[in-house]
């Protein structure tokens, strides 16, 4: 049973977080520890196991990274590990630049303005990358997977810009 | 003693009875005990009327006293009696010195299990805490007239493994089943939620004795879904005491080192000219000076926001930085709920109202409001109320990880991950024919092994000898519904799988547990081998009732007759065994039947998460 299944989810991208959420806690409810307190411990293992799983797959539905990921794993396309260097040049001089946007942050005189416009920049170009990616994932066949997971593994450039964003935010507003 | 009594497969579960449970809030300054009596949560009083129990215990020559009666001795005798154990336990003798440098009490034991030496001998801070439940269990058990059939303890949201699992060895120790370690918010949460029938996002506020708790919750239907979790195990009320403290000494001139009365009394005062600042513009302090001159000095309410005002601060930017990481901003949080002593300080309450943009709650007493969410927990864990909505899902407050090269650490469950939970990474070796690997567990958020707390350290032996980098091990990181963490290590590419579980190198094995246990009571022997024999049987009664009812509910749908057959003929040696006094033989017939009925309990589980599902699917239609 793949974890679309365990929600009684069509395996798609574009899935309804709230059915999603919804599906998630009725399971919870069935399986979770709590509703073993009192059982024997062979019981209490068992709901540790199952409750601990769904937790998992919703954790992994939940996130388009990840999720996109397990679709294309589904479809039988794995991501490139993240040793492997990605060789678009002109992707990776975009990155470099919006790092450099990002350690800019702090010496701006309207810090809040950088700060707004740095997450701007990252939504608008991590947002045409997705639809990019959604399109690419309505039709299943290995070159538009190729290329969808090729596309996963920039998103991941972005996400850990993010990270970073949050990270700098985090230390001017803590000073 | 008596023998457990034990019903016939399928008439197992009597429908309406009642079994006794009871929340307890395990405080830094205080704690109570509440329990559900006629579908009603309250707090349970003592023979003197009082639910507050202060969290003191003095070692006296002639016993051990707890509470109130203990509180007398707090300054007169402080080396013996310990205060805010809370902030003690689970720590590392170098973590409570750095934090806390003027105790009164003598430290021995070593680094990792720092004990107190008092008159009664060599005492850890784990035994204190278990003084402070056994008090509360026996008041349950005398004012609900029964054996507990076990206890909801509620602990910080923030606390990390060490500290959860103290807590646990404490309940072990007064001799109490723990059903659920609950976070002390989430339980607030709780109290608060059911009462209102709320739905949507709150936020918990949780400032107490000794600790600071965020959560941030999504209420739906029954389900309290916590979203993130942040705070400080080491910031409460004692630190405005102690910033307090800092200032009466310089008015009266007063320097360190104080004598251990001395900085008992000077604390005392401060802690009641405190509580005197909530409701009053200035407090006075009396103090008896050594040379046996009073001190008489004022303090008002400006002074004194001054003091507190940058831990207030503190207490507001793990606020935001918990709404961040629920993915939520501060206009989606409709409710926010004061919970913990040190909110009823005035400007706690205008800060917190002021940051969140709207009143905060403190319509239950903030003192007992954590209790009374236990006891509700207790109730519906109990098996009081199997029709009931009630469902937690609490997250780890702190991310927990592995040590790599180079002193980093590798992050393998993060924090705010929904629990329970279970993750495996793959590691390899380093160097050629490495046999062995140093498995060293950490928690917290920072990059360096040295800015971790250190949770285990434990070692892989018998890889079978390879070229660096060819083994595979897996490391498996599991972390239950009370938030503890078990860790093991298998070596998988040779097919030789071995593995093992983390020791603890903060607080108590299971061999000191026992021993303690033995210590404690007088005929050691005989107590223990009795105390044992009724938890096997509890057991197997449990498993005789339990596996009865789940053949008369599914055993004609989910059995072949030569499996039922197989079972009853476990159960019918189950039962027979477990009337004698055998401990081995009783736990021998309970492995027989959980391993004959294994597949029979998967199977049900996945039957009712069908049925779960397609219930789901209706109610959407």
């Amino acid at each position: 049973m793949n974890y679309f299944e365990l929600f009684g989810l069509e395996a798609e991208f574009s899935l309804d977080l709230n059915e999603l959420s919804s599906a998630y806690q009725a399971l919870q409810k069935t399986v979770h520890p709590d509703r073993f307190a009192h059982s024997s411990s062979q019981e209490q293992l068992l709901s540790v196991q199952k409750s601990a799983e769904i937790n998992d797959a919703f954790n992994l539905l939940k996130q388009p990274i990840t999720r996109g990921e397990y679709i294309l794993k589904l479809r039988g396309t794995e991501l490139a590990s993240e040793q492997q260097t990605l060789q678009d040049v002109d992707f990776l001089m975009e990155q470099m630049e919006l790092h450099e946007m990002l350690g800019d942050i702090k010496h701006a005189s309207d810090v809040d303005a950088a700060l707004f416009a740095a997450q701007e920049t990252l939504d608008v170009q991590s947002q045409h990358l997705w639809q990019q990616f959604e399109q690419l994932l309505t039709d299943d066949n290995q070159q538009n997977n190729h290329k969808a997971a090729e596309l996963l593994r920039k998103l991941k450039f972005y996400k850990k810009l993010q990270i970073e964003l949050e990270r700098i935010e985090d230390a001017l507003f803590d000073d | 003693m008596a023998l457990l009594q034990i019903a016939e497969p399928g008439q197992s579960t009597v429908p309406h009875q009642h079994r006794l449970a009871a929340g307890i809030d395990l405080g830094t300054t205080n704690s109570l005990v509440a329990s559900v009596k006629s579908g009603l949560a309250e707090t349970l009083l003592d023979t003197d009327e009082q639910d507050i129990l202060p969290s003191i215990v003095s070692y006296q020559a002639d016993g051990v006293l707890v509470g109130q009666r203990a509180k007398q001795f707090a300054i007169t005798d402080p080396e013996n009696t310990i205060v805010s154990v809370k902030r003690l336990i689970g720590r590392s003798l170098a973590d409570i010195t750095s934090k806390y440098p003027t105790l009164p009490y003598k430290f021995c034991g070593d680094q990792q299990h720092p004990s107190l030496d008092t008159r009664r001998g060599e005492i850890n801070p784990v035994q204190v805490s278990a003084e402070i439940l056994s008090t509360l269990v026996a008041r349950a058990t005398s004012a609900l007239g029964g054996e507990l059939e076990g206890v909801v303890i509620t602990v910080p949201a923030y606390f990390d493994d060490a500290q959860r699992q103290s807590t646990k060895d404490a309940a072990t120790l007064a001799g109490v089943t723990v059903l659920r370690l609950l976070n002390e918010p989430t339980a607030a949460a709780v109290a608060y939620g059911l009462d209102s029938k709320q739905e949507g996002v709150i936020a918990v506020y949780d400032l107490g004795g000794g600790t600071f708790d965020i959560s941030i919750l999504r209420l739906t239907q029954g389900v309290f879904e916590v979203l993130a979790t942040g705070g400080d195990s080491a910031l409460g009320g004692d630190d405005f005491d102690n910033a307090l403290v800092a200032h009466l000494l310089a008015q009266a001139n007063l320097s360190r080192p104080l004598s251990s009365t001395m900085e008992r009394q000077v604390l005392n005062q401060a802690c009641a000219a405190k509580e005197t600042l909530s409701a009053a513009p200035s407090a006075t302090v009396n103090l008896t000076l050594e040379d046996g001159n009073e001190y008489v000095g004022t303090i008002n309410r400006t002074t004194f926001d001054g003091l507190i005002k940058a831990l207030i601060a503190k207490t507001l930017r793990s606020c935001r930085r918990s709404i961040k990481d629920a993915g939520v901003s501060v206009s989606d949080i409709c409710e926010v709920v004061m919970v913990g002593g040190s909110t009823r300080i005035p400007l706690v309450r205008s800060e917190v109202s002021q940051y969140f943009n709207r009143q905060a709650l403190t319509s239950i007493d903030p003192d007992k409001v954590v209790a009374i969410g236990a006891a509700i927990q207790a109730d519906v864990l109990a098996g009081n109320k199997p029709d009931s909505d009630l469902l937690l899902l609490d997250v780890i407050p702190l991310s927990l990880g592995l040590e790599t090269m180079g002193g980093l650490v590798e992050k393998v469950i993060s924090r705010n991950t929904t629990i329970p939970v279970a993750k495996a990474q793959e590691f390899t070796t380093f160097k050629d024919g490495q046999t062995a690997m140093a498995i060293h567990v950490l928690q917290g958020e920072r990059e360096l092994v040295d800015d971790c707390r250190s949770l285990a350290r434990f070692e892989l032996r018998g890889i079978p000898p390879m070229t660096a980098g060819a083994a595979h091990i897996r490391v498996t990181f599991k972390v239950d519904a009370d938030g503890l963490l078990s860790v093991s290590a298998m070596e998988k590419s040779s097919g030789v799988e071995s593995s093992i579980e983390v020791k603890p190198s903060f607080g108590l094995d299971e061999d000191d547990i026992i021993k303690m246990l033995k210590d404690s009571m007088t005929n050691a022997k005989e107590d223990m081998a009795a105390r044992m024999l009724k938890e096997q049987q509890v057991e197997a009664a449990r498993v005789y009732e339990n596996v009865g009812a789940a053949i008369a509910a599914d055993g004609d749908k989910l059995l072949t007759t030569d499996e039922l057959s197989a079972i009853n003929e476990s159960l019918e040696n189950l039962l027979t065994t477990s009337q004698t006094s055998e401990i081995a033989k009783i736990e021998k017939a309970i492995e027989q039947v959980d391993k004959i009925t294994a597949a029979f309990a998967e199977r049900r589980m996945d039957a009712s998460i069908r049925t779960a599902l397609a219930g789901h699917s209706v109610d959407e239609v």
